[in-house]
C-alpha cells in the first residue's frame, strides 16, 4: 500500500491514548436495562393500521386466483392487496451478478409461489388480531407444482424451473484457477480428499423484522421506521421501487433487537407495507411473528465443501482443488454467487498454498431464500483446518505439525494468498504456537487415550481463523458486484462545546454510541460523555454503507476518527490565532486547549465553539464559520484479523450428547477501541457457532414444508449449552487503517464452527467414527458411533 | 374488534391500579404494550420459548405472551418499568447487567432482568454462594442471541452478592 506511511502519519495519536482501548461502560445500556429503548414495534402513530400476510402453504405452486371478498367484508379490514395489484404501482427488485442472468423479485409474487411461506397477499386492518382474521378469509386457488429441494439434483432433466426467467436452476457454475494446479497434482506423492457439509440455518434475532411506514400526505414523502443495517442503501432501493425521488424517502433505524445480517435487504413485506402506506395515506405497522421469521425471512449456510489436496509425504501441501456448493433458495436478495465465492477465496486460510482451483455451484431451489447470516462463509475455517487434519491422518503425521509447517507467520508477511489477497500483521502461526505452548496437547492425548479405554470420548479442536473484516470499494469493483466499501461521518462541535457525531454505520447491539464516542473523544481531547452519536436516520446521518461484515470498527470508527482529527486541526488553528501561539504547541485536554510548554495558557473548546458560530469575524482570516467536518474514508481492498480458538469436548457415548468442557480464544483484532465490547462480540459469535455445530437446523420435508417452524423445533443455544468463553487479546496493528484498527465479529463464528466440529471429530476418531455433516446432533453422533462399531465388527 | 367481545379487567401494574377493557383473546403482553404503553416488555416468539416477555405475576415469573390479559384480572404485575427506583436509580440486577456488559442489543434484557430478580428472590440471600452451573441451569429458559451468556452469568453473580450484602445490612431490596 503506497499510502500506508501517510495513513500512519494522519492517524498518529495526538496525545497519550485515553479512550481508545478503554472498556468504557456503554452509554446505551441505561435505557435498555430500564425497558426504555425504542424498538420499531414500540412506535405508535395516529391512525396507524396493521398488516398481516397471506402465505403459500405449498413449496411450489401457480396462483390461479386470489379471492379477497370475504376478508374485505370483515369489519375492521381496510384493504387486501395482491402481487398483481402491487405490480401496477411498484417495480421489481433486480439482482445482478456479473456473468450470470439477473434475478427479479416482485413486490409480492404475481403468478407463482416458490417456497412454503412465500407471501401472496397483504391484509391491512385496524389491529393485528383483525388483520390475521382477514388472512384466514382470503381464498387462494393453487395449482401445485413439484418442488425442487435438492441442490445436487436441481438441474437434473425433468426438474421444473424455480425461476422461469432463468435458463436453469443451476444459477452459477464457475471455476477460478490460481497457479499451476495440474503440475502440483502431478508432483504429489498422494491426493487426500475431505468433505464438509453445513445445514440450513436462520438468523433468529430476538426482535423479529418489523416496520412502520408513515406516508406524509402534506409533504408527499415516506418515512420508513424499521431495523436497517444498511439504512441508506435501503432508502435508495425503496425510493426507486416506489417511484419516489430519493429525497422524499427517509429511513429511520431505531433501536434494533439484533441483526446478525438479516436486517439488510429490502424485504417484500416491508416493501409492501410501504407501498400500501402511500396508497392508503395511513401509517401501517407490520411485525413479523416467529413462525414467519423461521420460515420466510432469510435462511443461510446450507453449503458444502469437497477438497482434493495434493501433498508430499512430509506434509507439504502442493495444491488444492475445491468443489463448492450452495443451496440459495428461491429468490436472490443478494448475488447468488457472493457468499460461496468468499468461501472459495478464503479456503486456503492460514496456510501457504500456491496452486489452487475452486469451482462454485449455486442452485436455486424451492426453499426460503438465502441471506447473509453473521459469518456467511462460516464453513470455511472448519473446511480448511479439517482438510489439514485429514492430511495429517492419512500421512500418519501429527496434524498440528502439518498445520504448523504450512502456516503463515508474521515473517512471511506481507503475504499474498493464491487468490490475490494481501495478509498483513496477522499472527496466525504465532497465535497457534502460543495456544500450543499454553495447552499441553501431549497430556491431553494421554488423558484422551485413558478415557477412551473406559468408554469416554474426549476431543480437542483448535481453529486458526482468518477473518475478512473490512471490504474496500476496490474489492467491490474487482468482485463485479454493485456496491462500495467506503464510509462517511460528520463530526460537529456545537456552539456550547458539546459534540455530535453522525455516521453511516447502523447499530444493532454493537455499542456504537459508546465506541464511536470513544474514538471521537480521543481525537478531540474530549470525553465520551460529551459526545453523542446519532446513527441510522438517513435525514441526519451521511450516506454510508452501513453495518455488515465486520466493517464497523475499521470503516465506521475509522472515518469518525479521521473526521474528528480534521476538526481538531481547525480547533487548534483557531486557538493558535486567539492565543497567539503556534498550533503545533497546543493540545486539547479535557475540552480545553492548552499550551504544551505552559499549562496556564489555555482556552476552553466551548469558547472556541462560541466564537466559531457566534463571532466568526474573530476567526483567523479565511477560516469559515462553524465547527463541523464531514469526511469519507475508503478502506484498503481487504482488511483481515485473526484468532486461534481452542475447544475441548466430551461425547456421551450413550446419548450422543456433546458437552463443551473448555473454550478459549486468542484474538488479534489489531487496535481495540473497547476491549469489553470486543469480548462481548467474541462471546456472542462463539455461541452462534456452537449453535451451528450442535443444535440449529432448518428442516424441509419431502414436500418442501418447513418443519422447524417454532423455537421448540429450531433449537437455539441457551445458557446451559454455551460454556464460559475465555478471551485473551494480542493487538497487532494493521499498518493501513486508521489507528491500526482491524475490526472483528464474524471470526468468532468461524472459529467456533471449526473448533467445536474438529473437537467432536477428534473425539469420534477415538473409535474410528466419522461425521462431516452439521449439526452434530445426538442422533447423528450416535449413528456415526454405531456405523463405526458395525464396521469394526464386520 | 367490537366492545361486545371485551371484558373489564382490573390489576395492579408496577404499584398502580389499572382498569381496562380488553377482548378475551388479547394477550397480556399486548395489553401491557398497547393499552398501558409499557413497551419495555418485549415479544420475541409468542410461543413461550424465548423469555423476552417475562413479567412478574404476583411475584412469580410468567411469560406474558402465554397469558391472556383477562387472566391477569385481580393480579399484581411487575414489568421492567417497575424495577428501577422511583428516583431513576437502577436495581442491583440492572446495574450488574450494565457493569458486566451483559447486554448488547438490549431486546432480551428486560426478560433476563425480571427472571434474574425472580430467581434470586426465590433462592433467598441465605442459600450460600451461587455456583456457575446453578445459574446456567436456572436461567436457561431465556434466550439471548448476542452475548453468548458469559457476561450474563457474571452479572447474576454480581447481583447475587450485592443483594446478599444489602440484605445482611438490613437494606431494602
Amino acid at each position: 500500500m503506497s499510502n500506508s506511511a501517510n495513513m500512519e502519519a494522519r492517524t498518529a495519536t495526538p496525545e497519550e491514548p485515553k479512550f481508545i482501548g478503554q472498556s468504557t461502560p456503554r452509554k446505551e445500556d441505561r435505557r435498555f436495562v430500564r425497558g426504555k429503548g425504542c424498538f420499531t414495534d414500540d412506535m405508535v402513530f395516529p391512525g396507524m393500521l396493521h398488516a398481516a400476510f397471506v402465505r403459500s402453504p405449498h413449496a411450489h405452486a401457480r396462483i390461479k386466483s386470489i379471492d379477497a371478498e370475504a376478508a374485505l367484508k370483515l369489519p375492521g379490514v381496510i384493504a387486501v392487496v395482491t402481487g398483481r395489484e402491487l405490480a401496477e404501482f411498484t417495480t421489481p427488485f433486480v439482482c445482478r451478478q456479473e456473468g450470470a442472468p439477473p434475478m427479479e423479485m416482485d413486490a409480492l409474487p404475481v403468478d407463482k409461489v416458490r417456497f412454503a411461506g412465500d407471501p401472496v397477499a397483504c391484509v391491512v386492518a385496524v389491529d393485528r388480531y383483525v388483520a390475521e382474521d382477514g388472512v384466514d378469509l382470503v381464498e387462494v386457488d393453487w395449482e401445485v407444482l413439484p418442488p425442487v429441494l435438492d441442490m445436487y439434483h436441481a438441474a437434473d432433466a425433468g426438474m421444473p424451473l424455480v425461476d422461469e426467467k432463468l435458463p436453469s436452476n443451476m444459477h452459477t457454475h464457475e471455476t477460478r484457477r490460481y497457479g499451476d494446479v495440474e503440475a502440483a497434482f502431478a508432483k504429489a506423492d498422494r491426493v487426500v480428499t475431505a468433505k464438509f457439509r453445513t445445514q440450513r440455518l436462520t438468523h433468529v434475532p430476538i426482535e423479529t423484522r418489523s416496520v412502520v411506514a408513515v406516508w406524509d400526505d402534506g409533504r408527499e414523502e415516506l418515512t420508513y421506521y424499521g431495523a436497517a443495517q444498511t439504512a441508506h442503501i435501503l432508502r435508495t432501493t425503496l425510493a426507486s421501487r416506489l417511484g419516489l425521488s430519493e429525497n422524499k424517502v427517509r429511513v429511520i433505524s431505531p433501536d434494533v433487537g439484533g441483526g446478525f445480517g438479516l436486517k439488510l435487504p429490502l424485504f417484500r413485506e416491508e416493501f409492501t407495507v410501504s407501498a400500501m402506506s402511500m396508497r392508503l395515506k395511513r401509517p401501517i405497522k407490520w411485525v413479523e411473528d416467529r413462525l414467519e421469521n423461521l420460515t420466510a425471512s432469510n435462511h443461510a449456510r446450507d453449503d458444502a465443501v469437497s477438497v482434493e489436496v495434493a501433498v508430499l509425504n512430509d506434509g507439504t501441501i502442493l495444491g488444492v482443488r475445491a468443489d463448492l456448493w450452495a443451496d440459495f433458495g428461491a429468490y436472490a436478495f443478494y448475488p447468488p454467487s457472493y457468499i460461496i465465492h468468499v468461501v472459495g477465496w478464503l479456503l486456503l486460510g492460514a496456510y501457504k498454498i500456491d496452486h489452487y482451483e475452486y469451482t462454485i455451484n449455486v442452485a436455486i431451489t424451492n426453499k426460503c431464500p438465502a441471506g447473509t447470516l453473521r459469518a456467511p462463509m462460516a464453513i470455511v475455517t472448519w473446511a480448511t483446518d479439517g482438510m489439514m487434519h485429514r492430511v495429517g491422518e492419512e500421512l500418519g503425521l501429527d496434524p498440528f505439525e502439518v498445520r504448523r509447517k504450512n502456516m503463515i507467520a508474521l515473517d512471511d508477511q506481507p503475504y499474498q494468498s493464491a487468490p490475490g489477497y494481501l495478509y498483513e500483521a496477522l499472527t496466525l502461526r504465532e497465535g497457534f504456537d502460543q495456544t500450543l505452548a499454553e495447552f499441553d496437547v501431549k497430556a491431553f492425548r494421554d488423558e484422551q487415550a485413558r478415557a477412551a479405554e473406559k468408554g469416554r470420548l474426549l476431543g480437542l479442536g483448535i481453529a486458526s481463523v482468518v477473518e475478512p473484516t473490512t471490504y474496500g470499494s476496490a474489492w467491490y469493483k474487482a468482485s463485479g458486484d454493485d456496491g462500495s466499501g467506503h464510509e462517511a461521518a460528520t463530526v460537529k462541535i456545537e456552539p456550547t462545546g458539546t459534540i455530535n457525531v453522525m455516521a453511516g454505520i447502523v447499530a444493532t447491539g454493537q455499542g456504537y454510541e459508546t465506541s464511536v464516542a470513544q474514538v471521537v473523544a480521543e481525537a478531540l481531547g474530549s470525553d465520551p460523555a460529551n459526545v453523542d452519536v446519532r446513527l441510522g436516520d438517513t435525514h441526519i446521518a451521511p450516506y454510508g454503507m452501513g453495518s455488515r461484515g465486520s466493517r464497523g470498527a475499521a470503516a465506521g470508527h475509522g472515518v469518525a476518527y479521521l473526521a474528528a482529527m480534521e476538526l481538531r486541526e481547525k480547533v487548534l488553528k483557531i486557538a493558535a490565532h486567539l492565543l497567539q501561539r503556534p498550533a503545533e504547541s497546543l493540545r486539547i485536554v479535557k475540552d480545553t486547549v492548552v499550551a504544551t510548554d505552559n499549562p496556564t495558557v489555555s482556552l476552553p473548546v466551548s469558547e472556541i465553539a462560541r466564537i466559531a458560530y457566534n463571532d466568526p469575524t474573530s476567526l483567523p482570516e479565511g477560516t469559515p464559520p462553524g465547527l463541523e467536518v464531514h469526511s469519507t474514508y475508503d478502506p484498503p481492498f481487504m482488511t483481515f484479523s485473526n484468532a486461534t480458538h481452542l475447544c475441548r469436548v466430551e461425547i456421551d457415548a450413550e446419548t450422543g450428547g456433546v458437552e463443551i468442557m473448555k473454550y478459549q480464544v486468542l484474538e488479534d483484532a489489531g487496535t481495540l477501541i473497547n476491549p469489553m465490547i470486543v469480548d462481548g462480540q467474541v462471546h456472542g459469535g462463539v455461541a452462534l457457532g456452537i449453535g451451528q455445530v450442535l443444535l440449529e437446523e432448518i428442516h424441509y420435508d419431502e414436500q418442501g414444508m418447513n418443519v422447524s417452524a417454532t423455537l421448540a423445533d429450531y433449537l437455539l443455544p441457551t445458557m446451559d449449552t454455551v460454556p464460559r468463553i475465555e478471551v485473551t487479546h494480542v493487538e497487532t496493528r494493521n499498518p493501513n487503517t486508521p489507528n491500526g484498527i482491524k475490526g472483528m465479529a464474524e471470526g468468532p463464528v468461524q472459529g467456533a464452527v471449526a473448533s467445536v466440529a474438529l473437537a467432536v471429530q477428534d473425539a469420534l476418531a477415538q473409535v474410528g467414527a466419522r461425521l462431516d455433516q452439521l449439526p452434530m446432533t445426538p442422533s447423528r453422533v450416535l449413528a456415526a458411533l454405531r456405523a463405526a462399531h458395525s464396521h469394526a465388527n464386520s | 374488534m367490537t366492545s361486545a367481545d371485551s371484558r373489564k379487567v382490573e390489576m395492579v401494574v408496577n404499584g398502580e391500579t389499572v382498569v381496562g377493557s380488553v377482548p378475551d383473546r388479547k394477550l397480556l403482553c399486548d395489553f401491557l404494550r398497547e393499552d398501558l404503553s409499557l413497551t419495555g416488555t418485549h415479544v420475541g416468539c409468542e410461543q413461550g420459548v424465548c423469555g423476552a416477555c417475562t413479567v412478574l405475576v404476583d411475584g412469580r415469573p410468567a411469560r406474558s405472551c402465554l397469558m391472556l390479559a383477562v387472566q391477569a384480572h385481580g393480579r399484581t404485575i411487575t414489568t421492567i418499568e417497575g424495577v428501577s427506583r422511583p428516583d431513576g436509580s437502577l436495581h442491583p440486577v440492572q446495574r450488574a447487567f450494565h457493569e458486566q456488559h451483559a447486554l448488547q442489543c438490549g431486546f432480551c434484557t428486560p426478560g433476563f432482568v425480571i427472571s434474574t430478580i425472580a430467581y434470586l428472590d426465590e433462592r433467598g440471600p441465605d442459600a450460600g454462594p451461587l455456583s456457575e452451573d446453578e445459574v446456567r441451569e436456572h436461567l436457561s429458559g431465556s434466550v439471548c442471541r448476542c452475548t453468548g451468556y458469559t457476561n450474563i452469568v457474571r452479572a447474576v453473580h454480581q447481583a447475587a452478592s450485592e443483594l446478599g450484602a444489602l440484605q445482611a445490612e438490613g437494606g431494602e431490596l
